[in-house]
């Protein structure tokens, strides 16, 4: 069954109060190979909304289903069951109102950094090409906003990994998704550039305010970029706590010291830890 | 565990302005010419040798003639050679653009349709492993013995490595950078044409290389079946004239052609890999 096909099954009580729940996942579940011996639920079934505006980080231990889940909102992967609805339509395909960052940049290698960044507008018909002088302008602000002015024109190769992973973020919000879906971006990075990042992340979604749903298995990435964070259990799946983040924004890496942040990573961490199998 | 010591010896002053080998083999110049100095030496110490043996032993000049004979064939019959070279180059030269045109088109329907692909691809597969060459006296009997058979076996000859080697670039297109253009919304001839295509570059050079090689095999081996024109009609009636130093002038002839399509393409490639960020 393709993927479009598969999500389909649609849920007509699932229409969401317009800019209140902004993507609504009901009972949503995966098993790969279902009704073979090598079956494996990789998502238990799922039910949790993100309102509009919100930054929601889903954090859990590797092999989880976090990404799975993360997958199938953005429309590239089937679920088995359940239903997903994103601004009140029922998802049946990836969305072009979304944008996605994946766990590594996935750059075109023979585009330059601001190629890349337009890469969206030539995937697909968005409205203005990506030779239109103002998106052109627009790639080209992103890019001076993560910190790479005068790289514009350099290939990934002669990029550094944290600097890829910031051409990925503008080409994420580029076209001003009204959904930014996120898969543990910054996993492959150092400590030290990661803190860099998540500044970056925060700084342009602060700015620019979409609704976001960041996977990660890192406690302190989830506190201090969501807020709220859903916690998942292992294998299979599914969500153990659901908890709002009190810090106010703008944040800066600082409040990593604070007691109170401290206290909600510990809790975390005892959720993550006492899981039951 | 520690190695015995060794005394250095200062190394004797080189006497002032006094020509070094070692100078010379450090130097930078010798360093970026290297890759092409010694094989130039080696196949010059080659031709060297042979010259000397030929000479020495005063072999027969049918049998084996010596390096200046070839060279001299080369400068006194240049006129027949050169009329013979211009057809089998053209020949070669439009028989590997109908195999590069026909590798790279099927390739890409079936890089583009899955149900193609399975169809179509074993059946390829299974083709490619006859020997082309077998085809031959087939072609000639279908389209004839002028430039068409030669241009059809050259094309026949060069289209199979083409043809791979754009596959294999194709179904090796990252995963990840294919769904990245999914999740644009890209439609999947967008995703072929932006992806896909570009990302098979570097695979399909090197099968432009092999094709244009196997393209003037083709076109030779067309001549020697049945031709009146092009260098291995040439090498043919040479060797019915017992021109073994005619022959081999051709051969030298052969090899430049040979050497000029590979580093035409080879051009390209670093071009290619040039714009492709690497």
């Amino acid at each position: 069954m393709s993927a479009a096909a598969a999500l389909r099954i649609e849920h007509p009580a699932a229409l969401p109060a317009a800019g209140i729940d902004y993507v609504v996942v009901d009972r949503l579940s995966k098993v790969y190979n279902e009704g073979s011996r090598q079956q494996v639920e990789a998502l238990a079934p799922t039910t949790f909304t993100v309102k509009a505006g919100e930054f929601v980080a889903l954090l859990g231990p590797s092999g989880c289903g976090k990404s799975t889940l993360l997958m199938m909102v953005a429309g590239l992967d089937a679920p088995s069951r359940g239903t997903i609805s994103v601004a009140g339509r029922a998802l049946t395909a990836p969305r072009a109102e979304t944008g996605i960052m994946f766990q590594d940049p996935t750059l075109l290698p023979w585009k330059t950094a601001l190629d890349n960044v337009l890469f969206p507008f030539q995937a697909a018909d968005r409205g203005a090409g990506p030779k239109d002088a103002a998106t052109m302008a627009r790639a080209a602000g992103l890019l001076d906003q993560v910190g790479l002015k005068g790289f514009h024109h350099h290939k990934p190769r002669q990029l550094s990994g944290g600097m890829r992973q910031r051409v990925a973020i503008c080409r994420a919000l580029v076209y001003e998704p009204d959904l930014l879906l996120m898969d543990e971006p910054f996993s492959a990075l150092d400590a030290i550039t990661r803190d860099e990042m998540n500044l970056v992340l925060m700084k342009m979604w602060e700015e620019h305010h979409r609704t976001a749903l960041f996977v990660t298995h890192s406690i302190r990435e989830a506190v201090y970029l969501a807020d709220r964070v859903l916690v998942m259990s292992r294998r299979p799946g599914r969500i153990i706590e659901d908890i709002r983040i009190p810090f106010s924004r703008p944040r800066g890496l600082e409040i990593g010291e604070t007691v109170e942040f401290n206290e909600i990573c510990g809790h975390l961490r005892g959720k993550i830890q006492h899981v039951p199998h | 565990m520690d190695p015995e010591p060794v005394a250095l010896t200062p190394s004797p002053a080189a006497p002032g302005g006094a020509f070094r080998l070692v100078d010379l083999l450090s130097s930078p110049l010798y360093e970026r010419l290297r890759p092409l100095l010694l094989p130039a030496a080696f196949g010059g110490g080659l031709l060297l040798l042979w010259q000397v043996l030929a000479v020495a032993f005063d072999y027969p000049k049918v049998i084996l003639p010596a390096p200046s004979d070839i060279w001299a064939a080369l400068v006194t019959d240049f006129g027949a050679i050169w009329q013979q070279t211009i057809p089998t180059v053209r020949d070669t030269l439009a028989g590997f653009l109908v195999a590069a045109l026909f590798g790279v088109g099927l390739a890409s329907l079936l890089g583009f349709n899955r149900l193609v692909r399975d169809a179509v691809y074993p059946l390829v597969v299974i083709i490619q492993l006859v020997p082309k060459i077998a085809w031959t006296p087939l072609f000639i009997v279908w389209v004839g013995i002028g430039w068409q058979s030669r241009l059809t076996i050259a094309a026949f000859i060069g289209f199979f490595p083409i043809f791979i080697a754009m596959m294999a670039g194709l179904e090796s297109t990252d995963r990840s950078l294919v769904r990245l253009s999914r999740g644009l919304t890209a439609t999947p001839w967008r995703t072929f044409w932006l992806v896909r295509f570009p990302a098979a570059m570097p695979y399909l050079f090197s099968g432009l290389k092999i094709g244009i090689t196997l393209a003037v095999i083709g076109v030779i081996v067309a001549e020697f079946i049945s031709s009146s024109e092009g260098l291995g009609f040439l090498i043919l009636k040479s060797a019915a004239l017992l021109r073994t130093d005619l022959i081999l002038a051709a051969i030298t002839v052969l090899c430049v052609i040979g050497l000029g399509g590979y580093g035409a393409i080879h051009a390209g490639e670093i071009a290619v890999r040039r714009w492709q960020g690497e």
